[in-house]
């Protein structure tokens, strides 16, 4: 898939089909990689395709100016689609390169499981359904399922729903919904009570830097309404009450386009678990609307469609 | 002078002004008697109602938040109210999911000429409320003495 | 000067000796995060995992959130309430030689530049006990900014890990008083301060992330118009404020207030120059496009704080480094600066 890659990309560079390339390159630190925006078509030899590729790439597509080839997995190229079914994003202005994909190893899981930090590890390499680990000298094994990030585990769409060249062979979803909801179901077991205090708590850390918000692809608005001071809705200030507000806005300002791509969750560096928010609000968006953010380009957004009868439920 | 010996629960209401303020308005002029704790705001139409109104309502102090606007296919902007369900729907189910109690988020379709079903409203809401307790869902607690350093002052 | 030492499972007891006297603040995790939170008053496991904290020290004396004053409005205007200062001295357990330089180097703000009402009292009579690194992170190089992952000037007492125990050097004189009264700290051997300084030298060889900082005020100044290159350097950046707001030595902070009915506060918290608004105006935002924010914070670490106080305002502490959603380097940058012709 790498060498493909490589391929098309120089390739689309240099018959000017795009006017940039967005993929992975290597990071600076072990088993990382990092985005890639580049208009050299020489810069295209360093790209790579690995189980670290970790970031959504899609959230640079607001950003770039001019045609882009882009590297898309199954949950990137849905966010693509989310943002051209909201007009941010014109088909034919990007060249997706779908990458059907096994899912992404979770570092900060790989560091619980043999209890040592990444840069202590020799290798991390997938094997089919395990992932292997060599440290000391030693050989440990596990299956993907305790590897791979949440979010991976319950992908239905690993494969590229919309692209323009597929860069390997597509795979088979293998969703394990309950491994990958273990966090949200022992929420679901709480009272209100006890759900709130749980979410006061956590949001009680958040140091207001902004990372889960700007890594999303689905949050493009120029001005957030954090940072709006008339009316002023929350202050900059990171009490646990402005946070929570915050976060709870900021799923519902994104319901119907987020793809459960996780980032939100790994980029927050005080972990909180931002994805038991934004996976139960995919699932309630599919609930109530039968409804996947993402899924098809002429389709029309959540917020911008509605059906005769619905949702009466909620009115009296 | 009347004894103030028990909460009284504040209630805020959105209504729109096409329908539902319109019918709180006939449940006024028809002498009809509703529990005073709503406060009521007009909005143009139930779709500007934003998440943020209802969650800074709730971090204001108010124990419930009640939005009315008109039954869908009766929306004076046409397709204002249909925006507003689904937005609603999903505030409300997503709120009960992070912890704040049902009770206190509301919403109902009320038209220009529904005062009576106003006036029910509000007195049902208003009981709920008086039920669910007061809002203490973002009080202020400082932690410890004061010397915490998660990242606090 | 004899060096003493104390082993590792009496750390608990000098601890709570020192808690008489001191809020004691320890590496710990359990709030979900590494962060520096009060002594739990029992363990001292956090020994185990201990290598270095997400939340660097300065959150003890600069917080993500602090309320500076509160104040009531009636008819005749704002009355101010200053808060009671109810707060013990600080005692901070485990500085790493990096952190504590970039304490000293926020100093220079808040003790120089001006005199901060609200770090000051709580960072004079703080106490820091420092605690030699011997397993940095890849993305540790404090050896290329004149710091010993292993010693530092900066901290009250400095341990270092000989094995079943720690070696303690006391640096001030606070730190000789910490000590004083400790029964369970002993003299140590030449032996055991041998071993000590291989463990220091140790420590220095593992640090293997280098940056050349020879002249790098004047080879940035250089190419600090080339627009060209400052937006490929900030293509893959996202604005957000882990790199900052997490930087032992950044200090910015916003302030704001809040008046709800008679009732209001004025709070000082965490800002960001890589935010996008934080340097709106009224007329205009001079860094409105991100590769002048991105150059800005560069520079700033690297030519105009040395400028100004002598010093690079970066410890080589790697956090923006491991923390960056999108794993921006640095060092990488550094490296990429233009060599002067």
């Amino acid at each position: 898939m790498e060498q493909r890659l490589r391929h098309e990309a120089k390739a689309l560079l240099e018959q000017g089909k795009v006017d940039w390339i967005i993929g992975f390159e290597p990071g600076s630190l072990k088993f990382t990689t990092t985005p890639l925006i580049t208009n050299d078509k020489n810069d295209a030899d360093r790209l790579v395709i690995n189980p670290f590729i970790v970031n959504n790439l899609a959230n640079f597509l607001t950003e770039v100016k001019g045609r882009v080839g882009i590297v898309a997995k199954g949950c990137d190229s849905r966010s693509i689609v989310s943002l051209i079914q909201d007009n941010k994003v014109l088909r034919e202005s990007v060249v997706i390169l779908g990458v059907p994909c096994l899912g992404i190893i979770d570092l900060s899981k790989i560091e619980r499981l043999v209890t040592k930090d990444r840069n202590e590890l020799d290798d991390i390499i997938r094997e089919g359904d395990k992932v292997v680990i060599r440290v000391d000298g030693e050989k440990k094994e596990f299956p993907t399922t305790q590897a791979l990030f949440d979010n991976c585990l319950a992908c239905e769409f690993p494969t590229p729903q919309e692209y323009d060249i597929l860069l390997g062979e597509p795979k088979p979803a293998a969703p394990n919904l309950a491994q990958s909801r273990e966090n949200i179901e022992k929420l679901e077991g709480m009272s209100p009570g006890e759900r709130w205090d749980f979410w006061k708590n956590e949001l009680n850390r958040c140091i207001r830097c902004y990372a889960c918000r700007n890594v999303c692809p689905a949050c493009f608005c120029q001005r957030c309404f954090v940072e709006e001071t008339e009316p002023q809705w929350v202050l900059p200030v990171p009490r646990w009450q402005d946070n929570l507000i915050f976060q709870i806005v900021r799923n519902i300002h994104v319901a119907g386009r987020c793809t459960d791509c996780g980032e939100c969750q790994r980029v927050c560096p005080v972990n909180i678990p931002l994805r038991s928010l934004a996976r139960e609000m995919y699932d309630l968006v599919d609930e109530l609307f039968h409804f996947k953010a993402g899924m098809d380009k002429d389709a029309r957004s959540l917020m911008t469609h509605y059906e005769e009868k619905e949702a009466e439920e909620f009115f009296r | 002078m009347k004894q103030e010996s028990e909460w009284e629960p504040k209630l805020v209401g959105f209504l729109c002004k096409w329908c539902s303020y319109a019918g709180a308005d006939l449940a006024g002029t028809s002498r009809r008697k509703y529990p005073a704790n709503i406060r009521i705001i007009k909005v143009p139409c139930s779709g500007r109602i934003e998440p943020l109104f209802l969650l800074k309502a709730l971090r204001l102090g108010f124990d419930g938040v009640l939005v009315s606007g008109c039954h869908p296919g009766e929306c004076h902007y046409q397709t204002g109210n249909y925006r507003a369900r689904r937005r609603i729907a999903i505030t409300k189910k997503f709120l009960e999911w992070v912890g704040i109690e049902p009770q206190r988020i509301q919403a109902s379709w009320v038209s220009a000429s529904e005062g009576g079903k106003f006036v029910d409203i509000v007195t049902e809401v208003t009981t709920g409320l008086k039920i669910v307790g007061p809002n203490q869902l973002f009080s202020q607690e400082r932690d410890g003495d004061g010397t915490e350093a998660t990242a606090r002052g | 000067m004899a060096s003493k030492k104390i082993d590792k499972k009496d750390i608990a007891k000098l601890l709570s000796l020192w808690s008489q006297q001191f809020a004691v603040f320890t590496p710990s995790q359990a709030s979900g995060v590494a962060t520096m939170a009060k002594w739990d008053g029992k363990d001292a496991s956090f020994l185990d995992w201990y290598r270095n904290t997400v939340i660097p020290p300065k959150a003890n004396f600069l917080p993500a959130m602090e309320e500076m004053f509160g104040f009531q409005k009636d008819r005749e205007g704002y009355h101010i309430e200053l808060l009671p200062s109810n707060e013990r001295k600080q005692l901070i357990f485990g500085v790493r030689p990096c952190d504590a330089k970039a304490l000293a180097i926020l100093d220079m703000t808040f003790k120089e530049a001006y005199e901060d009402p609200y770090y000051l009292p709580k960072r004079s009579s703080a106490v820091l006990v420092g605690l030699g690194c011997t397993n940095p992170y890849d993305s540790c190089f404090c050896t290329s900014l004149g710091i010993s992952p292993a010693q530092s000037t900066d901290v009250d007492l400095m341990l270092t890990d000989i094995g079943d125990e720690f070696l303690i050097e006391e640096v001030t004189d606070k730190g000789k008083e910490l000590i004083a009264k400790a029964t369970e700290v002993k003299k140590a051997s030449k032996e055991e301060e041998a071993k000590a300084k291989e463990v220091k030298e140790a420590a220095r060889q593992k640090v293997t992330r280098k940056i050349d900082t020879e002249g790098i005020g004047d080879r940035l100044l250089a190419c600090f118009d080339d627009e060209d290159y400052w937006e490929k350097i900030a293509a893959k950046c996202i604005s957000c404020g882990i790199c900052t707001l997490l930087c032992p030595t950044c200090y910015c902070f916003d302030i704001n207030d809040e008046l709800v009915r008679q009732q209001g506060a004025r709070f000082r918290s965490w800002d960001s120059c890589a935010f996008p608004l934080y340097t709106k105006m009224p007329m205009e935002n001079p860094r409105l496009e991100k590769w002048r924010r991105v150059r800005q914070k560069v520079c700033h670490k690297f030519k105009f704080y040395p400028m100004n106080f002598g010093v690079i305002a970066c410890t080589g502490c790697g956090r923006c480094i491991r923390l960056c959603p999108v794993n921006w380097d640095i060092t990488q940058t550094l490296e990429s600066v233009p060599v002067k012709v």
